[in-house]
Formats: C-alpha cells, structure tokens, sequence
C-alpha cells in the first residue's frame, strides 16, 4: 500500500544541477492535452448550422461558461473566458483520468494544482492592475488601515496555497480511498461505486470549485 | 515485565485505531440525528410525501455517514498493520494518524447533516424542486467531506511514510503535532461548509429559478470556509516531511507540538465563522437572486477578515518551525514555546467566529436591501476589527513568548 507515496522520476542533470520529472504526471498531463487537442480538432472540423454531435458538445459548455464568465466579470474582462474554460476542461479531465485502469490523475501531483493556482494568482493581480491602474490597486493593500498591509499580502499568497491544496487533498484522498477500500474488499462489488463517487462526481465538483474561484479571484481584482 | 519497541508500537496502532473511531463516530452520528430529526417534522408537515422525504433523508444519511467510514477504515488499517520489528518513532506516527482522522471526521460528519435536513425539509416546502434539491444535497455534502479526506490524506501518510530517518526526538512531537493540527483544523471546516450547503438547498426550494447562482454562491463560500482546514494540513505536511536530525531535540520538540496545536485550534473558530457568512450568502441569493454581486463581494470580504486569526496561527506555526532553537533543557524553554501555540491556538477561535457572525449579519441585510450596501460594508469591517483585538492579544503574547522570554 506504499505505492502512493513513491513518485516515478526521470531525473537530469544539466551543468551541475540535478532536475527531477515526474514522470507519471507528465505523460498523463500530456495525454490530457492530447485528448482535448483532439477533441477541439474534432468539434471544429465540420462547421455547419446543423451541429454534429461534437460540435453540439463544444457549444453547450462554450455556452454555459461564457454565461458564468458574463456574470462574474464587467464587460471590458470577457476576454478571460477562453482561460476558464481552459482550466476547467483540463481539471475536469485530468480528475476523470483516474477512472480508467492504468492511468492516473495528474492533479494527484501537488505540482499541477499549484502550477494553476500560480497562474491564477498572477493573471488576477496582471487584470486588477490593468483594470484599476497601479495606484489604485496598491491602496487595496492598506485597507482598512496601513498596518494591516502585512495580513493583506499573507492573505493574498494564502489564497495559492489554499485553492491548489483543496484539488490535490480532494484527488489524492479520493484515490486513497479508493484504493484501500477496494484493498479490503478484494477488488469486489464496491470499486465502480467509489470510482463513481470519488472519481466522477467529487472530480467535477472540484474542476468546478477550482474554475469559478480563479474567476471569483479575477472578478475581486478588478472590482 | 519487558516491554520491546513493538509492544508499544502496537498498542499505540490500537489507541489510533480507537481515537479515529470514537471521534469519528460523534460527527456523523450527530449529523444524521440532525436530519432524521428534521426529516420527521417534514412528514408530519406534509405526510402525503414520506415516501420521497425518506428517500432523501436516507441518501443524506448515507453520504454524512461517509466520514465515518473513512474514520472505520482507518482504524482497520491501524488494528491489523503489521508493526513486527518496527522502531518506536512509528508508535507516534500512528497515534497521529488516528487523531489525525478522527478529530477530522467530527466537522464533516456534522456538517454533511445540514444539507441533508434542509433537504427534507425543502421537498415538504416545495415538493416539484426534488430532483434540483437533491442533487444540491448530494452536491453541499460531498463538499462538506473534504475536510474529513484531508485529514485522512494526513493519516495515510503518517502510516505509509517511512520516517525511520528521523530521530525519535524531537520528531515524534512533529508526528504527534501534524496529527493534531490537521484534525483540529478540520472541525471547524467541516462544519463551516456544511452550513452554506444547508442553507442553499432550502434557498433552492424557495426560489428554483436562481439554482445555478445559489449553488455557485454555495461552492465557493464552502470552498473558502476550507481555507483554514487546509492551512492546517500545509503545516501537517511540513512537519511531517522537513528533516529533523539536525535540531536540538530541547526544545524543539515542544516548538513542534506548539506549531501543530497554533494552527489547529486557530482554525476551528475561522471554519465555522466562514460558514456562518456563506449560510447566510446562500440564503440571500435564494431570497433576492438579483443581489448576487454585492452579496458574493460583502460574503468574501467578510471570511477574508474573520479568517485573520488563522493566519496569525499560521504564522506562529511558522515562527515556531522555521527559528532554529538554542539547545537548552530548560524548563522555561520548552514551556515558554509550547504555551505561544496553545495561546495563539485558543486566541484564534473566539475572534473566528465573532467575525463571521458579523459578516453573516452584514450579508444578511445586503440581501434585504442592497442599496446599503457600502454603508454595511464599512460597519462590518468596524465591527470585524474591534472584535479581532482580543485574537491580536493573543498573538501579541505568543510573539513575547518566542522572543523577550
């Protein structure tokens, strides 16, 4: 039960330096941009006024996320929507991954959820300076009063550890558990119903917790 | 009687196995006392519909009594491991595991209870919007679980990570100490999103046609309610993967066990106050759809604010992990290190809650009238300020503790 805590390595070293891959993380990180690469080709060969069935998939989530990107953000930040719709189907894949036999998530890795929270944070704080200008979006820091600057700065990092640790806590501890249960009970009856519940249906909910608070961070910025 | 390493590791596997157990029993016991409860006063409300709210009531159970489960399978592990020949470092590592899961269990347990009794409670108000209403249940619940898994990722690690490289001391206070804080941490979390996912799903009952903008509302309110459990879990994560070896065991290890017990117990007051405002949010979109915007701003406000305690927890912690301490068997020393984090620890709930209590009524009036809005905005924050003195106190004499003793 100790192969959770062993991380595959291809390791490099480059003029003295010693780098580290994970390797699993890494080919299953690539075999979600292939499969959304894929499907953008798919959905977008064949443009017609009567949708195919990929195309008719394309357009309910383009749908549905440019109507929660119009709701949180002014008019002058639409253009975020092609990052959170980004984020959201390469969460949501990566999280669906970990059904299939053989693959793994690669949101199972801290480095993936932070290498997004990171990108989040800094395209939140880019859109808040060049929204408000710079002046304005430094004198957010010293609210209510100068000498809460410190915790203002603390709970602005908080925020990256926060929203990349709630992704990996959840995937890790849903393969955990899906893992020593079906452990205990000699691979029967349950698996399908811990895959279902942990796999799919936690997996989305955190895609989507992940997405909407990147864009409630956007939206903060630039109020 | 002789007692070898491995007697002690075993009977420190079963009092792991029965902390995990008996404290993760309260949680989901009360919670689905919560909703059975509940589920009763909606039959008899509209007893025509039992079928349905027994259904409801049943699946709700079943997901509050998933952090039982995790807290069973736990101790499973615990009771049967095989600790032949083991060293003693791991009797720490399992007695932390168990705490670890068990004390995490507590506020998801009851917190899951919420949704599932608005749940019954919304199909006798509104019987159409059952399938809406369910599925927000099954939604706010799982949600409310994460605190309990993040302290069962905690307990796997503390089981399944080798630390025969680290000296017995001072690491099995780190061990000890990561069990607790992530435990700690986790009640009042799981508590905290439990109340935003109740309250959503009655809202839905209320006003069906604003599902999606109360069920975004509730995400992430509940998300940001985790915040503090999962501050708790960056300082188990860190106390259990930074090498030890090269500290003076005293007084480090009171510095770890302070660390541990600064984060924790801070976290349990910012969790549930976090919760409180987001309920409230949830309840106010449901009422008044069209003030979502100021509603959702006031609401991340609010918990920003009331979560300052737990980051002047994290930040003892911090202090506590990352000053190299001088050698000393003093008993002043150690004390004085392990009395920062209890104080800072105890501070850090009181002002937790009360700010969220503030920013719950700010919210509250902003979704009765928005025009009020700037104005409810600025008392809040007044409010908020006054009543995180008390926690700045208590940072105040943790920081002396560390430094001028």
């Amino acid at each position: 039960m100790e192969d959770l805590t062993i991380v595959p390595k291809w390791i490099l070293t480059l003029g003295g330096y010693t780098l580290e891959f994970n390797s699993e993380t890494l080919i299953m990180s690539w075999i979600v941009m292939g499969i959304l690469i894929f499907f953008g080709w798919i959905a977008t060969k064949k443009i017609s006024i009567l949708p195919g069935p990929y195309q008719t998939l394309a357009e309910v989530m383009v749908a549905t996320f440019e109507q929660l990107v119009a709701d949180a953000l002014d008019e002058g930040n639409r253009h975020y929507f092609p990052l959170i719709i980004t984020i959201f189907l390469f969460i949501w894949l990566s999280n669906m991954l970990g059904v299939i036999p053989f693959l793994s998530e690669p949101t199972k890795d801290l480095n993936t959820p932070l290498a997004y929270g990171i990108l989040g944070f800094f395209i939140a704080h880019y859109a808040g300076i060049k929204t408000k200008g710079f002046k304005a979006y430094a004198s957010e820091y010293v609210q209510p009063m100068f000498f809460m600057a410190p915790l203002n700065i603390i709970g602005e990092l908080s925020k990256v550890v926060s929203i990349s640790f709630r992704l990996y806590g959840n995937i890790m501890g849903g393969s955990i558990i899906i893992m020593v249960v079906s452990h205990l009970v000699y691979n029967l009856v349950l698996p399908p119903l811990l895959n279902a519940f942990f796999g799919i249906f936690v997996g989305t909910i955190q895609a989507f917790v992940f997405t909407m608070l990147t864009l409630v961070y956007i939206s903060v910025q630039t109020k | 009687m002789e007692f070898s390493d491995a007697i002690w590791v075993q009977a420190a596997a079963f009092l792991g196995a029965a902390f995990s157990v008996g404290f993760g029993a309260i949680g989901a016991a009360l919670g689905e006392g919560y909703a059975a409860g509940r589920a009763g006063r909606a039959i008899s409300k509209s007893p025509e519909l039992s079928g349905p709210i027994l259904k409801n009531m049943l699946i709700g159970q079943a997901v509050a009594e998933s952090a039982g489960i995790f807290a069973l399978v736990i101790a499973m592990l615990l009771v049967f491991i095989d600790t032949d020949g083991r060293p003693l470092i791991d009797a720490f590592a399992y007695l932390g595991a168990g705490l670890s899961m068990g004390l995490s269990a507590i506020g998801s347990g009851l917190g899951s209870g919420f949704p599932a009794a608005e749940a019954c409670q919304g199909i006798a108000d509104n019987p159409p919007t059952q399938a809406a209403i369910s599925t927000n249940m099954l939604i706010g619940s799982a949600i409310s679980q994460t605190p309990a898994i993040f302290g069962m990722v905690v307990a796997f690690m503390l089981m399944f990570v080798d630390f025969t490289s680290q000296p017995l001391w001072p690491a099995w206070a780190a061990l000890l100490g990561a069990g607790l804080s992530m435990g700690l941490a986790a009640i009042g979390s799981g508590v905290g999103s439990g109340i935003p996912a109740g309250s959503s799903t009655l809202g839905m009952a209320r006003q069906p046609s604003a599902a999606t903008a109360i069920r975004t509302n509730m995400l992430i309110g509940s998300a940001v309610s985790q915040t503090p459990a999962i501050f708790g879990m960056v300082v188990a994560f860190m106390l259990l993967f930074i090498d030890w070896s090269n500290v003076p065991p005293w007084p480090t290890w009171a510095a770890l066990l302070g660390a541990g017990l600064s984060t924790g117990l801070s976290a349990i007051g910012p969790g549930i106050g976090n919760g409180l405002t987001a309920g409230e949010a949830a309840e106010g979109v449901a009422r008044q759809p069209e003030a979502q915007g100021p509603i959702t701003t006031t609401m991340l406000i609010g918990q920003t604010v009331a979560q300052s305690t737990v980051i002047y927890g994290f930040l003892v912690s911090l202090i506590l992990l990352f000053i190299q301490q001088e050698p000393s068997h003093a008993m002043t020393e150690w004390v004085a290190l392990l009395s920062a984090g209890i104080c800072m620890g105890f501070g850090g709930i009181g002002p937790g809650i009360g700010e969220g209590i503030a920013a719950a009524y700010a919210v509250r009036r902003i979704a009765r009238d928005m025009s009020q809005n700037v104005l409810l905005t600025r008392v809040m924050l007044v409010g908020q300020a006054v009543s995180e003195s008390t926690g700045i106190y208590s940072l105040i004499v943790s920081l002396l503790l560390l430094f001028v003793i």
